[in-house]
């Protein structure tokens, strides 16, 4: 039971003790210890997963009626796994990647700071604990995304500060109101506004769940507040960038299932303004998102475009509020967290080996390392959503719940955007393809030569496609496993 | 023995300038002595309450110069106690590069006398008398440097301040004509009979008295003194202008707004509505400022600003839990300002430099400082786990809990001037552990952390501020008893 | 009859003697008469407050037993000692702070003049404050003016004697108007002893007789005493003379001259028109606004100016202000406060005016604020005493200015309609006084690099030192032991009417 807090605690306190250490004179000592550090955590938080026997784990009270507390549900179990997974795949592909960056041990330590920090947030079990660690996320993750120290690097890892703090802040002055008019703090299936204290009160705590919606979803770069996302992501090192998109990102999903399907319970919104507001921008997001990638030209932030877009059609699943829109909704968090980091990963792959980062250069690069780029290639096609992948299954549920839905108007809308936007999706990542692997005819062949990235960084890719494409052929496990958390919560 | 605590500090002020020492060493020695003893005899003091108010003089008719020891003199007391023997000592060292250190002891060391004076006052001629005098000791501080900027400082600070008295002392005649005393009792002495049909007339010289004595607590428009006081040695301006004498000046608010005027009499009037939405557009424009401002010492003086104006909200709301919101942020700011400041001032002292864009990559030439000055500006912001996000939360569930309109206004308040804080405290964390690529470290060659004297104040706020952060539990239960009139 | 019920008359008489037999005199000799005088009314004084205070009514002391109408009577209650006590140790702690001074200043063979003028001064001031008769008033305020001329006029410069001119040309305008009015009120009523007229003005008014002549009167005698004590707007004369004569004149003008007319009207009030006629008329609103704007043009010309001993002269402007403010509320407590603001003002602004000279001296004379930088360092009691002054012109409790402060507002919340103007004017004018005295303040306690004047010690002036150490205390006392003095008062303005 307290593997919990040993496995929040553990990287964190070994990052900040990396972080302290004085500089090592060797390097591989330090890629030693922080894999060493990764793999120990990776292993505590399974441990902590099979060990759980439900309940609560109570730490201590921060004020009388504000206890920090944690517990593991199906949700939890998720968007952990993912992260354990994301998380150790991007660690070992930076031993090789952060090679030709400075500052290394910095860059460890706050990697495994942020982690535990992820792992704490996931196992929150009461808003004020998962409030504590959204913000912790934000303070700690900061220095992942302007470690590269460009003016360019700050000034976006500032954005990226004061639009999380904003967001995180307009959640805060929702938590106001919950723990006046709310009967607990602790997330509970199905909600805690009790019908006593809420009484005569509803238009305002509506107003209070948007305005938490609005503020959580900073994370995931809902639309109004997603610049943040398309300026932080693309600066980050390649493997920050994946872990950013694929997991920080999914932070604010996860606060958005918390916040609707724990805190105010999907009875209470279903129907109101609110919703339909909240599909609107999600919705809008999805569009802005594929076509803003589709006109990108550099890959690295055509990714952090696509990611704005493809976090919003999760959160699109969570508005519609019934079964096969959760489903396809939770499907999308796992599917778009392994993909969208591949493709990070591989993205940064061909940084490091080339230095090529726009599209139109890349030209043979498919030749050059073709491991990488067939990896990149059902990558792409995963997130398309061409059947037998994973994209496949999400966005079918996902239609087919938005169909099911009987809300006027977005019933059909939302489908139809969804196909213009995968249609948008394919446009932006098989360029990609298609200029690697047939470059034209006046390439030159003679100066080809193979640049295959090592196994270090080869092994953590082919993971992800391998994930990527395994949860596509044989869903059902997790399909069932969903559907057992959405009765609840529904 | 309440007034030996108010006059110790005072005659030991005096003695100061007239001993001639041999070494700097036996004054710090002196000093640092009488001053823990007297904190000492304050922390008993709190402790072992005197049942009665101790009279000192009587003024015409029923007024007269009077001290207790009740659940607010309590909080500020002992905070100010608390803080006073590590700003002595941080000014120690401070103060080595400073010149006229005797002139400077003298009237610091007096300011903790007339502060404690302010404190433990019994009723509002008092606490008024002291009020003024905190203005006159201090200003000898603020123009210590003599520049001329400082003389134009300490002339404004002068200016204000005797003027918000002024208006101050408006609702003291009001309360002396309509109250049944002025001793302060908890829930306001008001005598509804006297008052009759001159309601308005009452509310108006209540936010006539609440401006006058917001002068002191750097209410917009009466802020602009507060900035430029900032020339002061830095131990005044943290000490001073952090906490003693602006949170004199919220002090004085909440006891005209709780034990004079009564909350009954106010609450749900035009009056409060005034008041709380001018402390809320402090709030906002206090950090905005801050955000703007490039001087350090002066950008944490707009937050200063901003963060007195969360007590005064705390105040404004008018309910038990609003005071306990206040107290709360009262004695959690003092911490986490007092800190900030400390670490200012430790870079001024060390490398000279004073402005933010100087700051870059000063986070590696002093870890311990800027480690310091970020766990104050988390906690500021009000990040869990910091000091600060206690003090918030009360404030921001007692307006919660008044169902006051307004007040939920004021939550929003609280939460733009947290983003703001976090702008401008960050940047300048960001700046200090991040200069950028082709930062080039040698030009801070020579820079490192101060010696002793100063950290060890800063560690101890430090700790304070997690621990508050942490474990608040006992503080706030000990204000809601205040607030509710236990003491 | 008791004995002491002569005092009054034969201090009146003593102060005349004493100025014909001094003319007569060399100076030290005609210093020594002056002192010894001033003590002797002192101790009269004492003698009749505590006698009035025992007895807890005002007698009447009828001049050679002639009955009224055709003989002198005087008339003392517990305010008229406790005023003239008053008056007599301002004038003795002025003079001795001036003394250095007056011998720099004032030719060697017009010294025993000054004090014939003092003594003469005296003797108008005193049957000012007890003479129960309209017209021997009128002639003591003529010897009043007089002898205030001679005082402005007696250091000889230009400025002097412009300032003595404008002086003495306001001054007779204002005497001017107040015979016109004691000319009227004999004509209305047939009388000059003020109990008679009294009855005849009560008369007068029920019967609702000669309406608008009686408004006319009660309005010149007013504004003819509004210009002699230098109420806004009529004050243009003040600045001159009190900032270029010389400082014991200057001290003693501001604070005891002006006050004796104020004084008079304020018996005039009483025991003439009668509170309640005087009240009626609307001459009381008048008074009031005068003063309020008195309160706050002082100021503002005081923050203008630059010269120390003028800025302190513009400052009176103000207090006199406050004075008919309190006069001009028109209720019991507004009077009170008035009558205490008379003793607090002469208290401090003659302590102001004397520490004011110890720092022009070490300023190489000069009075210009710029030179006076840091000159509390080179004179350390006079500027312990200026700041002293100054505190208490700003109201700081401890000092008596608070206290008069207090009065004021407590009668401005008392009263119904002029409660806002009257507190929103008192906090205005208190920031201003705050500007220009603390700007003072802070400019004598920087310090100025360059020793370009050299600073005196304290043995160089004992009695000076001893003169401002005695203002301080008599600020103190007022300030801190104020509720007797206070209850002096309001029962002193009882056996008035």
């Amino acid at each position: 039971m307290y593997y919990i807090i040993l496995s929040i605690l553990f990287p964190v306190l070994s990052g900040i003790c990396l972080l302290v250490r004085k500089e090592m004179k060797n390097r591989r000592n330090l890629l030693w210890t922080t894999g060493i550090l990764l793999t120990i955590t990776g292993v505590l938080v399974m441990l902590s997963l099979y060990t759980w026997q439900g309940g609560m784990l109570a730490l201590f009270n921060l004020t009388p009626r504000l206890p920090i507390l944690f517990k593991i549900d199906e949700v939890s179990v998720i968007f952990a796994v993912m992260a354990v997974i994301i998380f150790l795949c991007a660690g070992f592909f930076s031993f090789v990647y952060m090679k030709h960056e400075d500052k290394e041990k910095r860059y460890y330590g706050f990697y495994l700071i942020v982690f535990g920090v992820l792992l704490a947030l996931c196992f929150a079990g009461n808003l004020i604990t998962f409030y504590l660690f959204f913000e912790m996320l934000t303070l700690v993750s900061m220095p992942l995304v302007l470690h590269s120290g460009t003016r360019e690097a700050i000034m976006a890892g500032l954005k990226y500060l004061f639009y999380s703090l904003s967001g995180a802040y307009l959640a805060l002055f929702g938590l106001y109101f919950i723990e006046r008019y709310g009967n607990t703090l602790t997330f509970s299936p199905g909600g805690v506004i009790s019908s006593q204290t809420a009484a005569g009160y509803g238009a305002m705590l509506l107003g209070i769940a948007f305005a938490m919606l609005i503020g959580f979803g900073v994370k995931a770069g809902m639309f109004p507040m997603h610049a943040w996302l398309l300026a932080a992501h693309p600066v980050a090192p390649a493997p920050a960038s994946a872990v950013l998109s694929a997991v920080i990102a999914k932070a604010g999903v996860l606060a958005v299932v918390r916040v609707v399907y724990y805190i105010f319970g999907a009875s209470f919104l279903r129907g109101t303004w609110v919703q339909k507001t909240w599909m609107a921008l999600t919705l809008i997001t999805i569009l802005m998102g594929s076509v803003l990638a589709y006109r990108e030209p550099v890959l690295k932030k055509r990714l952090a475009y696509s990611t704005v877009s493809q976090v919003s059609y999760i959160l699109f699943g969570l508005s519609v509020m019934n079964t096969d829109a959760l489903t396809g909704g939770f499907l999308h968090v796992l599917c778009h967290g392994f993909i969208k980091a591949g493709l990070f990963l591989c993205a940064g792959a061909i940084i490091y080996k080339t230095g090529k980062t726009r599209v139109e250069e890349f030209r043979g690069v498919g030749k050059e390392m073709p491991i990488l780029m067939w990896c990149y290639t059902v990558l792409s096609l995963g997130l398309i959503g061409i059947p037998p992948m994973c994209g496949f299954v999400s966005k079918w549920y996902l239609a087919k719940g938005a169909l099911a839905s009987a809300l006027p108007g977005f019933w059909w809308i939302g489908p139809v955007i969804l196909l213009v936007s995968a249609l948008l999706t394919a446009g932006y990542l098989l360029p990609v393809t298609i200029r690697g692997f047939f470059p034209g005819a006046d390439y030159e062949y003679n100066a080809l030569e193979k640049k295959e990235p090592s196994w270090l960084m080869m092994v953590p890719v082919l993971i992800l496609t391998v994930l990527s494409v395994a949860i596509g052929l044989v869903p059902n496990e997790l399909i069932d496993y969903l559907w057992q958390m959405i009765e609840k919560v529904l | 023995m309440i007034l030996l605590v108010i006059a110790i500090p005072i005659i030991a002020g005096a003695l100061i300038s007239l001993i001639p020492f041999k070494e700097r060493r036996h004054m710090e020695i002196l000093l640092e002595i009488l001053v823990i003893v007297n904190s000492l005899l304050v922390l008993y003091l709190l402790v072992h309450r005197p049942a009665h108010i101790v009279t000192l003089a009587n003024f015409t008719g029923n007024l007269s110069i009077g001290f207790k020891v009740d659940g607010m003199s309590m909080v500020f007391a002992g905070l100010v106690a608390s803080l006073w023997p590590f700003a002595t000592l941080y000014a120690f060292e401070y103060m080595t590069k400073e010149e006229h250190e005797k002139i400077f002891f003298t009237f610091f060391t007096m300011t903790y006398g007339v502060t404690l004076g302010i404190a433990l006052s019994a009723n509002l001629l008092t606490m008024y008398f002291f009020y003024e005098l905190l203005t006159l000791v201090t200003v000898p501080l603020v123009m210590h440097t003599l520049t001329r900027e400082a003389i134009l400082a300490s002339r404004k600070y002068l200016y204000y301040s005797l003027g918000g008295a002024a208006f101050a002392f408006i609702g003291l005649i009001f309360i002396i004509i309509y109250g049944s005393s002025t001793d302060f009792v908890l829930g306001g002495v008001l005598d509804l009979e006297k008052i009759g049909d001159r309601t308005n007339v009452l509310l108006l010289i209540y936010v006539i008295a609440f401006m006058g004595f917001g002068v002191k607590a750097a209410v917009c428009p009466f802020n602009s003194w507060l900035p430029d006081a900032g020339v002061a040695p830095t131990p005044v301006t943290a000490l001073l202008h952090a906490v003693a004498v602006v949170k004199s000046g919220a002090f004085a608010i909440m006891r005209l707004t709780y034990y004079s005027f009564g909350t009954t009499f106010l609450k749900g009037t035009w009056a409060q509505t005034t008041v709380m939405l001018v402390v809320m557009f402090t709030i906002v424009y206090g950090c905005s400022r801050g955000v703007k401002e490039t001087h350090l010492k002066r950008r944490l003086a707009y937050s200063t600003i901003s963060n007195l104006s969360y007590i005064l909200f705390g105040v404004t709301i008018m309910t038990p839990l609003g005071m306990v919101g206040a107290l709360t942020h009262l004695v959690f700011h003092a911490m986490m300002k007092i800190s900030s400041f400390f670490c200012a001032g430790a870079v001024m002292h060390q490398s000279g430099k004073h402005y933010v864009h100087e700051l870059d990559g000063m986070g590696y030439k002093m870890p311990r400082v800027f480690g310091i000055f970020t766990v104050s500006s988390l906690a500021l912001m009000g990040v869990p786990g910091f000091a600060g996000f206690v003090s918030k939360w009360n404030l921001a569930t007692a307006a919660v809990e008044s169902g006051n309109g307004i007040a939920y206004g004021g939550i929003a308040c609280l939460l733009v001037s947290a983003l703001l804080t976090a702008i401008y405290m960050l940047t300048i964390v960001v700046r200090a552990f991040f200069p950028g690529k082709d930062f080039d470290m040698e030009t801070l060659s020579g820079i490192k952390d101060p010696n002793w004297k100063m950290l060890v104040p800063l560690f101890v706020f430090t700790i304070n501020m997690i621990m508050l952060g942490l474990w608040s539990a006992p503080f706030v239960n000990f204000f809601a008893d205040v607030a509710a009139g236990v003491y | 009859m008791d004995f002491v019920q002569n005092f009054p008359a034969v201090s009146i008489l003593l102060c005349l003697f004493a100025g014909i037999i001094s003319s007569g005199l060399r100076k030290k000799a005609a210093r020594s008469v002056n002192i010894i005088l001033i003590l002797i009314v002192t101790f009269l004084s004492v003698c009749t407050l505590f006698y009035t205070m025992g007895t807890g009514e005002a007698f009447v002391y009828v001049m050679g037993r002639f009955p009224a109408p055709w003989g002198n009577e005087i008339r003392a209650g517990v305010l008229g000692p406790l005023m003239a006590l008053f008056f007599c140790v301002i004038m003795l702690l002025s003079l001795e702070g001036g003394r250095k001074k007056l011998v720099d200043e004032v030719e060697e063979e017009k010294t025993f003049l000054y004090y014939v003028l003092m003594d003469l001064l005296l003797a108008s001031l005193l049957a000012l404050i007890y003479t129960n008769d309209l017209f021997t008033a009128y002639v003591f305020v003529e010897i009043n003016t007089i002898a205030a001329c001679g005082l402005i006029m007696i250091r000889q410069n230009g400025r002097t004697i412009e300032a003595a001119a404008r002086y003495m040309i306001m001054s007779l305008l204002g005497s001017g108007l107040l015979l016109m009015g004691i000319c009227m009120l004999y004509d209305l009523t047939g009388h000059l002893l003020m109990s008679n007229i009294r009855e005849q003005v009560i008369y007068l008014y029920s019967a609702g007789e000669y309406r608008i002549p009686l408004l006319v009167t009660i309005a010149l005698m007013s504004v003819g005493l509004a210009i002699k004590s230098a109420l806004f707007p009529f004050h243009a004369w003040l600045p001159d003379a009190y900032g270029y004569s010389t400082v014991s004149s200057a001290a003693v003008l501001s604070s005891l001259v002006s006050k004796g007319y104020i004084l008079l009207l304020i018996k005039i009030i009483y025991r003439v028109i009668g509170f309640d006629v005087f009240y009626n008329s609307r001459i009381i609103d008048v008074l009031f606004a005068f003063g309020l704007m008195g309160m706050i043009f002082g100021s503002v010309s005081a923050i203008r100016e630059n010269d120390v001993r003028r800025m302190i002269a513009f400052s009176s402007v103000a207090q006199i202000g406050y004075i008919y403010m309190g006069i001009g509320m028109g209720t019991q407590a507004g009077m009170t406060a008035s009558v205490f603001h008379i003793l607090s003002h002469a208290a401090t602004k003659s302590l102001l005016f004397i520490a004011a000279i110890g720092l022009t001296d070490v300023s190489g004379g000069s009075r210009k604020l710029v030179e006076l930088t840091g000159a509390a360092y080179r004179n350390k009691w006079a500027g312990a005493a200026f700041t002293v002054g100054s505190l208490s012109m700003v109201g700081v409790p401890l000092f008596s200015g608070f206290i008069s402060k207090l009065l004021f507002s407590q009668a401005a919340v008392q009263n119904g309609t002029k409660m806002l103007p009257a507190l929103i004017v008192l906090g205005i004018s208190t920031i201003l006084n705050a500007i220009y005295f603390m700007k003072t303040v802070i400019r004598i306690y920087t310090p100025v690099e360059s020793g370009k004047y050299k600073g005196i010690q304290f043995m160089k002036m004992k009695r000076y030192c001893l003169t401002l150490v005695c203002f301080v205390a008599l600020n103190v006392i007022l300030g801190v032991f104020s509720q007797p003095i206070v209850d002096l008062i309001e029962q002193g303005l009882v056996m008035f009417s």
